[in-house]
């Protein structure tokens, strides 16, 4: 007989295999009919339409398909169906408890060396009890980093999916993080003029670095960044990488726009609770923005121009946005996704704009947008059916599939709802329920 | 690394406190009075920073047409609710009667067909004014972390009263709201209760006759800031310390009782025991004249304050965050004690990791139950209706269905329960102040917003006029946010 352990290890090793592969012969043929399918591409929103998923990705989409013969069929009774929600970054994996050392890999003391050449991927807890309670709120895509400590830079992130396999990364080292603005002077001698001119080096030394090592080392120079830095860091400052900078005065955004000409680097821009007075010069120059469609506050000088309104205005100008939470929602409330885009569009976004800045614009920031972020043929099995309008409070995932599979929407969270919602002492201790 | 602005005030210990009464009419009491017997008495002033809120001018109004959560648990649909004097002259399904002397001239009606009228949404935990906006350390005033008992420091000689971030919550309906000091302390200090209306000192804010309330805090986070201090560095001495602290309060108690009791027998060799702030936050609290409300994560903790209010006679108002409520609603409901919880925050903290999304709602369950949902936070407190409405949602995902008219009063007559205003407001209901907001939509729905917002009848926020859109001192002149600015942010 195997022990249940022995079991499980297999189970994990299979399951592992097969996702890695996006399923091949395990994947289920799925059709879900009767579904109010947004984000289609061109085709808009389909009412009463049908999706087929065959190994692991979407074959078919639309009023009138063919349903493949032995396929599972589910009836969506005219629910919504959307793509499967995308955090476009978090801290999800990296962070069990905020406060807790050993539960939190986002960050590294101040003092640690190391900034650049940290990789999620060295630190990735696919056991998180946040991976399946994020996915029971319909998030099943994530951009997960390490941040910036003691220095500008924070190391590089990578995309994860939620299914709860041991291989999550689906790609790996996107981008580095850097931080500007009043964080970045704070870790450059106090001064924005600090943290710029450390940018500049940074780029310089890291293009030295990577056309020859040796002479690098050679030359004697006295860098702050340790060699595996300099090498983690050079993509970024020859632009083959994105800079992912956290930022929030339009004036801090027009010197970030004029260093990208200059050296010719790729920015992704976070927070940017400014952006919206630099929205047509970020439309012209291709730079997304990631941010809180609810900081409204004068958090900071750098912040006077905090506005509900940043969301839309930027949308209205072209320039791609996706929303995040540096706060809760980093990490454990990344399932709040809806939330913020409910939220942009009462402050006048466009209800499917709103839904693109929680999926589709994601997959589109990480390069990923020929596999994730629509309801399409060809595109990874990604789906959310939601019990009401999927940006509504009082709204719920049924089902939540994951590279073409139906996952498990338990978690920790439900089943400690589970075992106490009866508190009577019964004939053994709570401790005995819902093992 | 975050890149909040916040200071995570819940992690460096932003706790809260609960509200007593003072019940002696916010005049500041004279230092000696007479009393019957004609003897002089010497006695501490019990207010001495009394309120000097007035409400601003209102119009006779009446809203008409609307769906109205009244608050008492009831639910009017096509309702009309009338505005005299700053007061809720009447509210019914017909238009209620204008008093007598009231001109019909001077009467403006507003159709509000399609919206929903409810109680003012009162925040029972915020730390506004104390950790306001710009988050510099400057402006940093929440936390006396410097000695685990600091009964004796009151969140209003911190509050400062140009925070931008009341606005914003005016914004989403807040017309009253309690400032808590931080829970770093085992005893934090006072608590204030104020009214959402702008003004030049606290004073002005402060709502009139709400008892103070007392923070005080479990768990980890007096632990961990003075575990390397002196300590308490473990649960137990936190206990220990509590126990400590209410034995001396009891004895400070017992002389001040002793001296009232020789004055009143007309002993003029009495002598008056000296002052002691600390000391007397406590005794207050003994007395039953101040609320003490608790910041406390974990059930088994919960129980043992239970117990300990019981050893000392003293009553708990309220947990704050309460993150395992649920595993203990019926030792809550027993006691009468509030819970005030957020819908969904957890994990930030060990002791914040066994939450669960139907927390609230399980609160709810056990007769006499008090659940409130509560911010912490500059963020949410523009937005308690939609924490409800998750915490509503989940709770009936789990079978506990929670009909619109009582959700509303999870933010609305619980907290003013707790707080200790609920007589003067928190409902809908004639004789009380018209604190009222009229929302665009269904409150509980993501895209709804707070359309008007009266404080006393008075007007004070209106999403369709920008006039009316406050702005604090601090954003006059500066980098502007958009054509409304202010509040409509």
């Amino acid at each position: 007989m195997i022990s249940p352990h022995i079991l499980r290890k297999l189970f994990v090793a299979g399951f592992a295999g097969a996702t890695a592969m996006i399923s091949t012969a395990l994947a289920e043929t799925i059709v879900i009919e009767n579904a109010e399918i947004h984000l289609t591409g061109q085709a808009g929103k389909i009412e009463n339409g049908t999706i087929v998923m065959e190994d692991g990705r979407i074959t078919a989409v639309g009023r009138l398909v063919n349903k493949p013969s032995g396929a599972r069929v589910i009836d969506a009774k005219s629910a919504p169906v959307t793509p499967g929600f995308f955090a476009a970054l978090s801290g999800v994996g990296l962070e069990e408890i905020s406060l807790n050392g050993e539960g939190n890999d986002t960050r590294t003391d101040n003092d640690f060396p190391f900034s650049a050449a940290l990789d999620a991927r060295d630190a990735l807890n696919p056991d998180s009890t946040i991976i399946p309670i994020s996915r029971a709120g319909g998030v099943t895509r994530a951009y997960v980093t390490t941040a910036p400590s003691g220095k500008l830079l924070g190391g590089c992130g990578s995309v994860i999916d939620l299914s709860g396999t041991q291989e999550p990364v689906m790609a790996g080292c996107l981008a580095q993080n850097v931080v500007m603005g009043y964080d970045g002077a704070r870790r450059a001698g106090d001064n924005k003029a600090g943290a710029f001119a450390k940018l500049r080096l940074y780029i310089n030394e890291a293009l030295r670095y990577a056309r020859s090592p040796a002479a690098f080392r050679d030359s004697g120079t006295d860098s702050d960044l340790k060699y595996l830095d300099l090498a983690a860091f050079a993509p970024v400052a020859r632009g083959e990488l994105p800079m992912l900078v956290h930022v929030e005065s339009a004036p801090d955004i027009r010197r970030l726009i004029k260093l990208k000409k200059e050296f010719g680097l790729k920015l992704i821009l976070v927070s940017a609770r400014e952006a919206w007075r630099v929205a047509p010069e970020l439309a012209a120059e291709d730079i997304p923005v990631i941010l809180n469609p609810m900081d409204n506050l004068p958090a900071r000088f750098e912040a006077m121009g905090a506005t509900l309104e940043n969301a839309a205005r930027l949308h209205e100008a072209g320039v791609t946005i996706a929303f995040f939470d540096s706060d809760i929602g980093y990490t454990h409330n990344v399932r709040l996704l809806p939330q913020l885009a409910g939220n942009a569009v009462a402050n006048g976004l466009p209800y499917e704009a709103a839904l693109a800045a929680i999926s589709t614009n994601p997959a589109k920031i990480w390069g990923l947008e020929a596999q994730l972020g629509t309801i399409e043929p060809g595109k990874i099995g990604d789906l959310v059916i939601w019990d009401g309008d999927p940006l509504e409070l009082s709204s719920r995932p049924v089902a939540v599939f994951i590279n073409g599979q139906q996952t498990s929407l338990e978690n920790r969270q439900s089943k400690l709802a589970e075992r106490y919602k009866d508190l009577s002492k019964g004939d053994l201790p709570i401790a005995y329920r819902g093992r | 690394m975050r890149f909040s602005k916040m200071a995570r005030g819940f992690l460096t210990g932003a706790g809260l406190l609960a509200i007593a009464a003072c019940g002696n009419g916010d005049k500041q009491d004279d230092k000696s009075s007479k009393d019957d017997k004609g003897s002089s008495i010497e006695m501490p002033s019990k207010n001495p920073y009394p309120s000097t809120y007035s409400p601003y001018s209102s119009k006779t109004t009446l809203l008409t047409g609307a769906t109205i959560l009244t608050g008492t648990g009831d639910k009017i649909e096509n309702g009309a609710l009338l505005i005299v004097d700053g007061k809720i002259a009447g509210i019914g399904e017909k238009a209620p009667k204008l008093p007598k002397g009231v001109k019909k001239d001077d009467l403006v009606t507003i159709d509000v067909t399609g919206k929903t009228i409810t109680p003012g949404i009162i925040d029972i935990h915020s730390h506004l004014g104390v950790y306001p906006s710009p988050g510099f350390a400057s402006t940093s005033d929440g936390n006396e972390a410097v000695s685990p008992n600091t009964a004796n420091v009151w969140a209003e000689h911190s509050v400062w009263p140009q925070d931008p971030g009341f606005t914003r919550a005016l914004a989403g309906g807040i017309t009253s709201l309690q400032i808590l000091p931080g829970s770093a302390n085992l005893f934090g200090g006072r608590t204030v209760t104020l009214k959402n209306v702008p003004a030049r000192t606290v004073q002005d804010m402060k709502f009139p006759d709400a008892p103070y309330g007392m923070k005080m805090a479990c768990g980890e986070n007096p632990k961990r800031v003075y575990g390397n201090k002196g300590g308490p560095g473990t649960r137990m001495g936190n206990f220990a310390g509590y126990r400590a602290a209410w034995i001396e309060a009891r004895e400070y108690k017992q002389k001040w009782d002793d001296y009232s009791q020789a004055v009143e027998d007309g002993k003029d060799d009495a002598t008056m025991p000296s002052q002691n702030l600390k000391l007397e936050t406590l005794a207050m609290a003994l007395d039953g004249d101040l609320k003490v409300h608790m910041h406390c994560y974990r059930a088994d903790e919960m129980v043992q304050v239970l117990d300990m209010a019981k050893e000392f006679g003293y009553e708990v108002a309220s947990f704050q965050h309460a993150v395992e409520a649920y595993k203990v609603a019926d030792y809550l409901a027993e006691a009468q004690t509030c819970a005030a919880v957020w819908a969904d925050w957890w994990g930030f903290k060990l002791e914040a990791y066994d939450a669960v999304r139907e927390n609230a709602a399980m609160i709810s369950v056990p007769e006499n139950s008090c659940t409130i949902i509560h911010s912490d936070s500059e963020r949410d407190i523009q937005r308690l209706n939609q924490e409800t409405a998750k915490a509503v949602a989940d709770g009936a995902k789990l079978g506990i269905e929670t009909p619109p008219e009582e959700a509303i009063t999870w933010i609305t007559a619980n907290p003013a329960k707790s707080m200790g205003i609920l007589d003067q407001t928190g409902t809908l209901e004639a004789g009380k102040m018209a604190d009222i907001v009229v929302w665009d939509g269904d409150p509980f729905s993501v895209y709804t917003k707070a359309e008007r917002v009266y404080i006393d009848g008075a007007l004070m926020f209106d999403l369709n006029d920008a006039t009316l859109s406050p702005r604090m001192d601090f954003e006059i002149g500066q980098q502007d946010n958009g054509p409304r600015g202010g509040a409509g942010q």
